[in-house]
């Protein structure tokens, strides 16, 4: 009698994880609902203070989250002028040098002999920690202003360019020159010119590459740019406010900004995903 | 026959030597010496490594021969080629992922600089004669590998080429597929009147396309004969049942040098 139900409720359990699988609906909904109940639980447990109970921690370090999003609406003003501070700093940064770095693969795929070089050099910068980069750029981009504020700022985004360009360089150049077999001798066949082969083939051919390199650099973009405002001369960003905030034990305030950064980088990844999903539709 | 042909590709001597991984002289090619008539389809014939595709390479300019020359037309293969009179149809169907079917038979016109309407004329009468008329605005990726080479020899005579060069077109399709591509192929050039060059392993697909098989036999690759087809055009598939047919693919069988492969 009890092996019979126990062999039943097998069965059943088997059946239904089947159901589930070959349902194709909930497959689809199931990406979407499992991290929303996930993220739900994390919310309860944090509000319930349960997890201040698993960390040894009180509210006073890690403050409500009622409390946080309140705060977060309090100095909504303050927060938009770090914001914005951030990500100009992150979006300049990520345009100049995934440019620069596609530039220098460009010359890279059509000049092998000068333009291996260049990616080389942005390689190696790059490998630099951004901690150490950014005080010694701090130092000599001194000279560039009067200003303070812009001071900071170009010493800044020149890290993130440099962070960039090396993604970008590195990826773009294998775009450019991992091209279908045959592909080159088809435009040799129609006596193409170099430039052709460029326009019509390679660039075309990088674009997926491009996006393979902006999902590694447009979050990085974000975290260089946050650290690097910890070294700034000037005081200002989401990052610094962090900083200066838990140096001030401002715990809630601090966790204000920690909410921002996270939803800046949430936001930008959603943007470069949507362009993707535009740019890239004919790839499939 | 009688009549007087024109010659349009012609090898003298040629040979093409390249240098292994050891630095020793590997002979892929050696003393070709081949007349190929305008309008004219010729199979070339032979197992891998016999240097059949170098040959090819060789006539389209996407290789130098190391020994004597090719002329075509009176011209090097370099000449011809700027004057984009080849067409190639690769192996593989080199399409354009980000293309639509339509604008890879295009690219060719383009790079020619073909006005717009021109191009868009042009293509949707070449896809219309290989049958891929409803699919012109498909990408590659959307197509089976029949159609991508459909599209491929669509984009291959959309510039009206003198000669058009074919290094193993339809070796990786199903049975078929091929069948009905050679149909295709053979109704095509019969209303374009192009030269073709047709590179195959496979000894019956050369003997119901091609007007002379040009047998190649490797180590050292080399021509070691010429097989008249005689068999009546226009062909239909059931000639492949013919005592014939048969008896040409065993005289093509047994031209090998050194007997069967």
């Amino acid at each position: 009698m009890e092996r019979e139900v126990r062999l039943q409720k097998i069965g059943r359990r088997k059946t239904l994880r089947q159901r589930a699988k070959e349902n194709r609906k909930w497959q689809k909904a199931s990406t979407i609902v499992l991290p929303v109940i996930l993220g739900v639980i994390l919310v309860g447990l944090w509000q319930g203070q349960v997890l201040h109970g698993w960390f040894h921690t009180d509210t006073f370090t890690l403050p409500l989250l009622d409390k946080i999003g309140g705060i977060m609406f309090d100095i909504k003003d303050k927060i938009l002028i770090n914001t914005l501070s951030t990500v100009s700093v992150a979006f300049i940064g990520l345009l100049v040098g995934s440019l620069l770095g596609y530039l220098v693969a460009v010359l890279a795929a059509m000049f092998p002999k000068i333009g291996m070089g260049g990616l080389s050099v942005i390689g190696a910068f790059a490998s630099i920690p951004v901690v150490a980069l950014a005080p010694v750029l701090n130092n000599w981009t001194k000279d560039v202003s009067s200003q303070a504020s812009i001071r900071s700022m170009v010493s800044k985004i020149i890290v993130v360019t440099l962070i960039c360009a090396a993604d970008m360089g590195l990826n773009a150049y294998r775009g450019l020159t991992e091209i279908k077999p045959f592909s080159e001798d088809l435009m040799a066949i129609y006596a193409a010119p170099k430039r052709t082969v460029l326009w019509k083939l390679r660039l075309p051919n990088s674009l997926p590459y491009v996006f393979t390199a902006l999902k590694v650099s447009v979050p990085a973009s974000i975290m260089t740019a946050i650290v690097s405002e910890y070294f700034a001369e000037y005081i200002t960003g989401v990052g610094r406010q962090i900083r200066e905030n838990i140096v001030l034990a401002q715990y809630s305030t601090a966790w204000a900004y920690i909410a921002t950064a996270c939803l800046i980088g949430v936001i930008s990844y959603v943007i470069l995903m949507a362009l993707q999903s535009i740019l890239l539709r004919r790839y499939h | 026959m009688g009549v007087e042909r024109e010659i349009e590709i012609k090898t003298r001597n040629m040979g093409v030597t390249f240098k292994d991984n050891e630095d020793n002289d590997v002979q892929a090619l050696t003393n070709v010496n081949l007349e190929i008539y305008k309008g004219e389809f010729i199979a070339l014939l032979g197992p891998s490594g016999c240097g059949k595709t170098t040959l090819l390479r060789c006539v389209a300019d996407l290789q130098k021969p190391t020994e004597g020359d090719v002329h075509i037309q009176g011209m090097t293969p370099k000449e011809v080629r700027l004057q984009q009179k080849f067409g190639f149809v690769f192996q593989q169907p080199v399409l354009f992922d980000w293309r639509t079917v339509k604008k890879n038979v295009e690219l060719p016109m383009e790079i020619m600089g073909y006005s717009k309407g021109e191009r868009s004329d042009r293509a949707d009468e070449m896809l219309e004669m290989v049958g891929l008329k409803d699919f012109a605005n498909h990408y590659p990726k959307q197509l089976s590998g029949g159609m991508q080479q459909r599209a491929n020899i669509a984009r291959a005579f959309g510039l009206d080429p003198d000669i058009l060069l074919m290094d193993e077109p339809f070796s990786a399709l199903d049975e078929f597929t091929k069948e009905k591509l050679h149909e295709d192929l053979l109704r095509i050039w019969r209303a374009t009147n192009k030269t073709i060059l047709f590179v195959t392993h496979n000894i019956q697909e050369g003997v119901f396309l091609s007007d002379r098989i040009c047998v190649l036999s490797p180590h050292p690759g080399r021509l070691s004969a010429i097989v008249d087809v005689d068999l009546d055009r226009p062909r239909a598939l059931e000639v492949k049942e013919s005592a014939h047919f048969n008896e040409l693919v065993a005289k093509v069988r047994n031209s090998f040098e050194g007997g069967s492969v």
